[in-house]
């Protein structure tokens, strides 16, 4: 379903967020991108919707290359789930929710806010599946805890039954037992529709619970890619430096600043 | 010697918050407002007004300003408020149906006038009708503040109208190109230079006395000043929300629709009722150059000599002013 092919990227201040990285993540796959802070988890999933123009190499989802020109009819079939959930916090729920729909509606349509009938329809359906309640509809998002914001950012993210999810760290300013039922709902939801997800973790636990398979990046290089069983202690010193052990890596100062 | 040194690296040095530079900066200053001072006559704005308060207060026996401002006041009272007009000057007049309240007054009118056949002086009487509406010239008034209110109302609604073009056109991040920022922002900064009596003085040339003129010249300055700060505001919004957006492939106006307007809308708002409540007060001051509304009646009146009248128009317009401005201080503090 993605194929990254020799994908490299210097951004223009001269850092080199990745070199080489050659992978290819079937269809239905949970794939989980590991790797420390720096090592190009973001950048590498930010260049299959082309937020990242990679400066090497080609990508193709399903098939299709990556490019300025498939950009807009590839762009509406992938979902994406943020950090910090980057959902427009003074709109009501249902309205975010609706946003992931943009692509799908005419202009006039999304001018006038008049959602077609099943996208609505729809979108209720979400935000209960995502363990929401009716009446959260129309509250404000801002007025939801962290854990329900990211439900949100779920919902929104499958609205239009995206053949690929991306996921950049959704659990990592939520705590231990919040980011479990995420990972466990993202799970559920990208299942269910058979889509693929690309999804990068600080906490090697989760990646080892939830992944069909661990992708591990170090200073922008593949540097393990395998079975979650497979990523032991050893590997994780490797890709996270010695001093660093897995347990420790659940709550990085990073993340705690973030929650 | 050493244990000055020591003690100061210790216990760290607090020295006056400024320098030598500081002073002379202040210095020049100082200079130059003196310079400016002594072109624009501060010196003599003290003295005279320093005459006028020790006149009020009975220290002095006159002063310039005082009788000024005494004879200002003295012709602006009273007040005029009633209406007096010729009958015959009134078109298809019938006596038997008065507006309201109104009555009607007959003065004569004694004139020595020559007798051509008799070559002698003779007193003639001429009878002249007025109709007199005790309310009527405060009637007109309130016609003519109405009009002021919806020049300004007007005029921040072509305001808002042109600003919204302009504002996106001028936010770095949505301008689709160099240019048409360029031009955008420079537009905006063009339209804030010109003051709206300057522009009110061309556009009454253009289209003629009346509220055109004043709706135009209210609604290009504003524009100017709402286009500014909604283009920043654009430019300063979160940025999370509308890469969630872009990441799915939301066309521009979709993201500015979803993810930029929700968080700017109430800076918006009070913008916009910032603009109205300035216009209000500069709709007046444009009529002064004709362009409709209460100004221009107070400018005739005033070139005619009617200070009462005159007098009713200011009473008129602090009263409003003065309303308008408890109401939307009111607003402001309920949806801002
Ligand atoms: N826009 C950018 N301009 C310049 N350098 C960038 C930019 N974005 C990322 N980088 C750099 O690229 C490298 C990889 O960054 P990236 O965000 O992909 O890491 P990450 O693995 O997601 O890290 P984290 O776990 O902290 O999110 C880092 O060195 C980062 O400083
Ligand atoms: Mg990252």
């Amino acid at each position: 379903m993605l194929t990254f092919e020799n994908i490299g990227k210097q951004f223009p201040d001269g850092t080199v967020a990745l070199e080489g990285v050659n992978l290819h993540v079937p269809k239905g796959q949970f794939c989980v991108v590991l790797g420390p802070s720096g090592a190009g988890k973001s950048t590498l999933l930010r260049t299959v919707n082309g937020l990242v123009e990679p400066t090497n190499g080609a990508i193709a989802v399903g098939g299709v290359p990556v490019t300025r020109k498939t950009l807009p009819a590839i762009r509406p079939r992938i979902g994406m789930i943020h950090q910090q959930f980057n959902l427009v916090l003074r709109a009501s729920v249902g309205v975010n929710v609706l946003a992931g729909a943009l692509p799908a509606v005419s202009n006039w349509r999304a001018l006038l806010m008049l959602f077609p009938k099943h996208l609505r329809e729809k979108a209720c359906g979400l935000v209960d599946e995502v363990g929401l309640q009716a009446e959260h509809l129309h509250r404000r998002a801002s007025d939801l805890s962290g854990g329900q914001q990211q439900r949100v950012g779920i919902a929104r993210a499958f609205i239009l039954d995206p053949s690929v999810v991306l996921a950049d760290e959704p659990v990592a300013s939520l705590d231990p037992k919040i980011s479990r039922d995420i990972l466990a709902l993202l799970k559920a939801e990208s299942r269910e529709r058979n889509a693929t997800v690309l999804c990068s973790l600080h906490q090697i636990d989760l990646a080892r619970h939830f992944a069909d398979r661990i992708v591990a990046l170090r200073n922008g290089r593949v540097a393990f890619d395998g079975l979650p069983d497979d990523f032991d202690e050893g590997v994780a010193s490797d890709i996270y430096g010695d001093s660093i052990s897995g347990s420790l890596i659940k709550a990085t100062p990073r993340q705690r600043a973030v929650a | 010697m050493l244990r000055t040194a020591r003690s100061s690296a210790t216990a760290g040095r607090l020295d006056p918050p400024y320098g030598t530079r500081t002073i002379l900066v202040v210095l020049l200053a100082a200079l130059l407002l003196w310079y400016t001072g002594q072109r624009v006559e501060i010196g003599r704005m003290l003295a005279l007004t320093g005459d006028g308060i020790l006149a009020a207060v009975g220290i002095k026996e006159d002063s310039q300003v005082s009788s000024g401002l005494g004879k200002v006041v003295g012709s602006l009272f009273p007040l005029q408020i009633s209406e007096r007009t010729e009958v015959t000057r009134i078109e298809g007049f019938d006596a038997s149906r008065l507006p309201w309240f109104a009555h009607i007054e007959i003065a004569e009118h004694r004139e020595q006038r020559l007798n051509p056949q008799t070559l002698s002086m003779e007193e003639t009487i001429e009878r002249k009708e007025y109709l007199v509406e005790p309310l009527g010239y405060l009637g007109h008034v309130a016609v003519k503040m109405f009009e002021t209110l919806e020049i300004a109302l007007w005029g921040t609604i072509i305001a808002v109208v042109l600003s919204i073009p302009l504002a996106y056109f001028g936010a770095k991040n949505y301008s689709p190109n160099r240019l048409t920022y360029f031009l955008s922002r420079s537009t905006v900064s063009l339209f804030r230079a010109v003051p709206e009596l300057v522009s009110a003085l061309f556009l009454v040339l253009a289209y003629g006395f009346g509220p055109i003129a004043g709706i135009l010249a209210l609604g290009i300055h504003a524009a100017g000043f709402l286009g500014k700060f909604y283009a920043e505001d654009i430019e300063n919004a979160d940025d999370k929300p509308q890469e969630a957006l872009r990441a799915i492939g939301a066309n521009k106006v979709k993201v500015i629709w979803y993810a930029v307007l929700p968080q700017v809308f109430p800076q918006y708002i009070a913008y916009t009722l910032y603009i109205l409540d300035r216009n209000v007060r500069m709709a007046t001051v444009v009529g002064l150059v004709g362009a409709g509304g209460i100004g221009q009646e107070l400018k005739g009146r005033y070139d005619i000599y009617n200070y009462s009248h005159v007098g009713t128009i200011l009473v008129v317009i602090f009263l409003t002013v003065f309303v308008l401005d408890q109401i939307s201080a009111r607003l402001r503090s309920r949806y801002v």
